[in-house]
This record gives C-alpha cells, structure tokens and sequence, in this order.
C-alpha cells in the first residue's frame, strides 16, 4: 500500500511536468488617448501585443504550472515600471528599453499586470491588464473595468499634481467601453445557452469600488484575489475593490437577455448622462 | 373529444389556484415636498404606496411571501408624468417580469400592469424602479421584499436559523439637488433613452428613510432582552458603501447574503455592504447593553467616511447586584459610581466599554476606580472571565 502511494504521486509530478508549458509574450506601453462615449478623446496609456496601439491591454490566458515569459518594450517618452501584483518583482523600464520578466502561474486565479510607477497615476491612466490561469474548458469572459476623468487624464499626462483624496470620475467603462458599446465587445458581452458554465474574470484596475448587479441569475464566486473567504459565496450584486480580481460561475437556469450593471448607480452615466456607463446585458438563449 | 375537453378543463382550473398571493401598490410622485428629514428639511420623492391615498414615504411598503407562492404584484401608476417600473431585485425572474423598460415592459401613467413570479429561496431581496433607475431609485422608488419560509417558526430558512425578533434596515442616501422640481419632475420624453442628471453629493444618510433623532423610532431601534436571537435584514440601495460596526457582546454572525446561505457562519464585528447587496445577520447578546451600532457611509471614489449614523440598541435582562461573585472572586459594590473592590488581590483585571474597548488594566490589585468612567454597562475580564459591571 506504501508502495503504491509513492508511485502515484511520482505518476502525478511527471504528467504535471509534461503539461506545463513556456508562454512567450510581448507587452508594449504606448502613450496614445481613448475615446469616451460622448466621442472626447482623453489621453490613455496601455500595453499592447505589437508597437500598433489599440487601447485594450492584451488578456495573457495560461494554465495552471505554466510559465510565463515575458519581453516588456517601454515605446514612451518617460520611465515605466512592470509588476505582476503580488507575485513578481518591481521592474523599472527607462524610455526605449525592455526587461525580461518570466513567472511561473501555480494556482489558478486572476492576476493583474501593471505599472505601479507613482501608484495610483500609470495603473489609472490605463496601463493595468489581466493574466488568466484557468484550467477548465468552460467559455470565458473578460471585464477590465474601470473609471475616468477626462480632466484628471490631461494633468496627469503633463505632470500636473491632482488631488487623490477628491476623486469624481465621470466615465465608467468595461474594457474601455460604456454603455451601448459594450454589448459590441465579444470579450465583455457574455452570451450563452442555459445549462452552460460560463466564467467571468474581472479585473478593477480603477481606483473606486463597483458593485456589479446581475439580473436574471446568480452566480459563484470562485476566486477572489482580496477576500478569499468569498470564495463559494452564491449571490447577485459583487463588489470588485480597487486592484482586486473576481473570478465568476455562472450557469443559467432560464433563456433571455437580462441587464448587468453596477448598482452604484451614478457608474451607470457617462460625463452625467444616463444611462451611458458600466451597463451591458447578458445573452441566454434556450 | 369529450375526453380531451376534460383534459383542458383541468389545465386551466390548475392555472388559476396556482395564483395564491396579489399585491397591489402604486407609484406616485409628491406635488410638493412632504417628507420631513431629521432637520425638518422637507423634500420631494417619487416612490410606491400601498393605497392609493397614501403619502410616499421611502422606503416603500415591504413585501413579504412565503417561499414558493406564486405572486401576482400589480403596479397602478399614478405619477403624473413618467413611467415606472418594478425590478424585483435579486429574485432571478424572467426577462419578462424583470422589471427593465427596454427589455420588458413599463407602465405609464394610469395605467396597471402586473408581475408575476414565484417566491424564491428565503431571504431579503429589493424592489425598485428601473426607468432611468439612478433618478427614480435616489428618488425613493424603492423598498424590501422578505422572503419566508414556509415552516410556521421564525427561521431564516427551512433547517436554518431559529430567531426570536427580527429587523429590516435599508439604507440609502438623499441628495437635495437631484428632488429639485426641475430634475425630478423634469419633462418625460419615453422616446429618449438619454436623461442628464447632478453631480452626486449627498447631505442626507438614512435608514428606513430615517436618521439622527429619528433612528430612536419603533421598527429601527433594537429593542431587546438578554439571550433574545435577532435577525437583522440589512440591504442598501444607496450609491455609497455602508460598513455596520456591532457592538462586541451583540456576537454578530453574518449568515447569509442575497438570498443565499453563506458557504460558512462569519463572525465579525463589522460587515461591508455595496449598493444593491444584502445581508443577514444574527445577534445574540447574554449581556445587558445601552449602546449602538454605528453605520459608515462611505464614498466609493475615495473610501472617506461622509457620515456616521447611530442605531440604538438596548438589550434589557440583567439583574443589578450589590454583590457579585464571579467564581471565588466577590466583587462589590455593583452598580458603582466609584470603586469596584474584589474580594481577593487578582492578578489582571481589564475594563471594556460595549464596544469591546479597553479602557482600564490593573495588575495585582483588589479594586478598580471607575470614577472616570460615564454612567453605563462595562464588562470586566479577571483572569480570563468576563463580569458585567453598571456605573451609577
């Protein structure tokens, strides 16, 4: 029986050897602007898989033992600096150069990639994205979300000083997008059949709380990066705090299409207008 | 065929018993201002009624079912101007008794429209208004449904919790700006999706459309005795966070949240509810308590406390002693306005107020002076046992 036992376990560390893999990526930080729902370009900062910039930093999806290396090319005019959130080192990035960065993911979860130079100003201004260590073949989906301001976005990028301690966002955006134009982004826009698993990673990559409310369903909390006691937790509204990762099940009993908002209700306006902000709606069909 | 007429007969006679419970409520707007805030500002609101006649007060009357009825709630609008809805806020019903204009129905002035679900799992759940729901909700269209079970004891669910008393708190805050005439009696146009509305600053935190002065009120005020279990039914519609900080001898345990049981009991001295959640709680105290429970609004850009509202909470029972005996240990005079003494030299003694402060340690002595100390309930740990003490 003993025996037996340590050729199990010897069995389990060769498969696990075998499956985990080398994740090769690029990150590039590209100063550049993100147009709001009332069509205003604000200035925004984010990562991008090429030197062309678009203004989502790339989802990184990985399995549980993988590693991830990482090259992170700094296309800005100042210093940067690249951290994975509770896991990885501080690295800092002068203007034109690179680092190297290589992370083993054990655990399934949702991490956040950023730069935390001068927190909260480069993670506000946009350059925080998602790390996905998911291990089941379910359908995934993907909330950046955070808050902006129009004015706050300008003085940052000239080195003007805010008051932290006084912020009043005026738009609200899942992977920088407000309502209607959420329900347009397939990464955001969950749609599925009943009696489907479905998995929503969220990533708060803003600096206020946003209590997302679903209508129609339940869901699970399967990971929660700031309060692990959640985890199991079977509800309807789920806060997401500042740099805090949410992971979600969903399996829907019931066909139609059924809001999903934050039920701080003021997120749900775009520069004052209702309802253009954090509002998109969740698709079942039977 | 006269087999198959029966066969419909049947389905149509069981359709009509399944309907057991109909609700009526109105949704009404105030010509002028008639609710009266704790400072008599008095302030305009949208909100729903249970008779027609009725003033709106916020929150709205609370629905109860028990779990599993089948309930028809009719909506009689009588706003004058906008229409209204009713989402039935965590109660997973179909899109087409959901409650969201654009995706259901809406229910224009006097008109009546109804909704249809069944109760579900015991528990505490919202209603409110969904047509531009950040005016309508700030407005006051809101209020508590309150799921039972269907066991005939007072208990949060079926095999759960048994509790004695119960309280329902739904907090919420009131911007004046956005009860101005001007917005909320604003022109309304069904056809524009699009509604500009204030900056949000807050000057009033209430509970139950309640605060300051007006907390002492019959429903929000704990009133209780030694050992009585109480289930509190905490849910916020506000657009602030909310942390509630119980007293340490109210043994707080967090059971449940949006209609669910909790994977674990959590104990804790402070809970954390964001708009639009709900929780469950159980109080228990052994102790006779005059305190409060304090509730934080908090702003959810900048985590700063706007406000700190106060419930009190007298729990009633304790029997006052000249002589107590705490194990071997006799302590007297109790109650006291100046010095506790104890029969024997203890080696720690520690003081806490309700809160579970601590306000006195001695080391080695016979007595404490509590002279300092204002008129109250204190509780007294000596070498690891707790005796309650009343400063006279």
């Amino acid at each position: 029986m003993i025996r037996l036992s340590i050729i199990l376990i010897v069995g389990l560390n060769t498969i696990s050897s075998v499956l985990a893999s080398s994740i090769d990526r690029s990150l590039y930080i590209i100063s550049d602007s993100i147009q709001t729902v009332d069509s205003i370009y604000i200035p925004y900062l984010s990562f991008n898989e090429t030197d062309i910039y678009t203004k989502d930093s790339p989802i990184i999806n990985i399995y549980s033992g993988d590693t991830l290396k990482l090259w992170v090319y700094n296309l800005d005019t100042i210093t940067h600096n690249f951290s994975i959130k509770d896991l990885s080192d501080n690295y800092t990035i002068q203007a034109g150069d690179s680092v190297y960065v290589e992370q083993v993911f054990m655990d399934e979860g949702l991490y956040i990639y950023h730069d935390p130079l001068n927190y909260p100003k480069n993670t506000y201004l946009g350059l925080a994205g998602m790390i996905v260590v998911n291990d089941l073949d379910v359908q995934n989906f993907y909330w950046n979300i955070k808050e902006h301001n129009a004015q706050w976005n300008s003085d940052l990028v000239n080195s003007l000083d805010v008051d932290w301690g006084n912020y009043v966002p005026k738009y609200f955006t899942i992977n920088g997008n407000s309502n209607p134009h959420i329900n347009s982004d397939s990464l955001a826009r969950i749609t599925g059949a009943v009696g489907e698993t479905l998995y929503l990673n969220i990533a708060n990559t803003g600096l206020s709380v946003h209590s997302m409310h679903f209508h129609g369903y339940h869901a699970e909390i399967m990971y929660s990066s700031a309060h692990a006691n959640h985890v199991g937790r079977i509800k309807d509204t789920f806060p997401v705090y500042p740099m805090e990762t949410l992971v979600l099940k969903i399996e829907p009993h019931q066909p139609g299409e059924y809001p999903i908002h934050d039920h701080n209700l003021v997120a749900i306006t775009g520069n004052n207008i209702y309802p253009n902000g954090m509002f998109t709606t969740i698709l079942i069909t039977p | 065929m006269k087999q198959l007429f029966y066969i419909l007969f049947l389905a149509v006679n069981l359709n009509a018993t399944a309907q057991d419970e109909t609700t009526f409520i109105f949704s009404k707007m105030d010509i002028e201002a008639q609710h009266i805030l704790w400072d008599d500002t008095p302030t305009m609101l949208m909100g729903f009624t249970s008779m027609m006649s009725s003033n709106i007060d916020i929150p709205g009357p609370t629905l109860s079912y028990f779990e599993g009825n089948s309930v028809e709630l009719k909506l009689r609008n009588m706003s004058q101007g906008a229409s209204h809805t009713i989402h039935l806020h965590g109660l997973d019903v179909n899109q087409q008794n959901d409650g969201v204009p654009h995706l259901s129905f809406e229910v224009g002035h006097n008109e009546t429209e109804s909704y249809y679900f069944l109760a579900p799992h015991p528990g505490t759940y919202l209603y409110h208004c969904h047509v531009t729901s950040a005016l309508h909700v700030q407005a006051g269209m809101y209020g508590l449904i309150i799921v039972k079970p269907n066991t005939g004891i007072n208990e949060t669910w079926e095999g759960g919790y048994t509790f004695d008393s119960e309280y329902a708190w739904m907090s919420s805050e009131i911007d004046l700006a956005w009860h101005e005439d001007s917005i909320i009696n604003s022109p309304h146009d069904t056809t524009s999706m699009e509604f500009h509305l204030p900056d949000y600053n807050p000057e009033y935190f209430l509970v139950n459309g309640r605060s300051e002065q007006q907390l002492t009120e019959d429903g929000i005020a704990v009133v209780a005795t030694a050992n009585e279990v109480i289930l509190l039914r905490l849910a916020n519609i506000g657009y602030y966070g909310n942390t509630y900080h119980f007293p340490m001898l109210l043994n707080a345990r967090i059971i449940s949240s949006d209609g669910r049981a909790l994977p674990s009991i959590e104990l804790s001295d402070s809970l954390t509810i964001m708009p639009g959640e709900r929780y469950q709680v159980l109080l228990q105290s052994t102790y006779e308590i005059e305190e409060e429970i304090d509730l934080d609004y908090f702003n959810l850009n900048t985590m700063e406390i706007a406000n700190t509202q106060q419930i009190p909470v007298s729990i009633s029972g304790y029997f006052s002693q000249t002589e107590s005996t705490l194990g071997k240990i006799k302590l007297y005079p109790n109650p006291s306005s100046d010095k506790v003494i104890f029969s024997k030299e203890i080696n720690f003694i520690s003081l806490f107020d309700g809160k579970g402060r601590l306000l006195i340690t001695k080391h080695n002595s016979d007595y404490i002076n509590i002279s300092n100390l204002a008129k109250g309930i204190y509780y007294l740990n000596i070498d690891s046992e707790t005796k309650t003490i009343i400063k006279q």
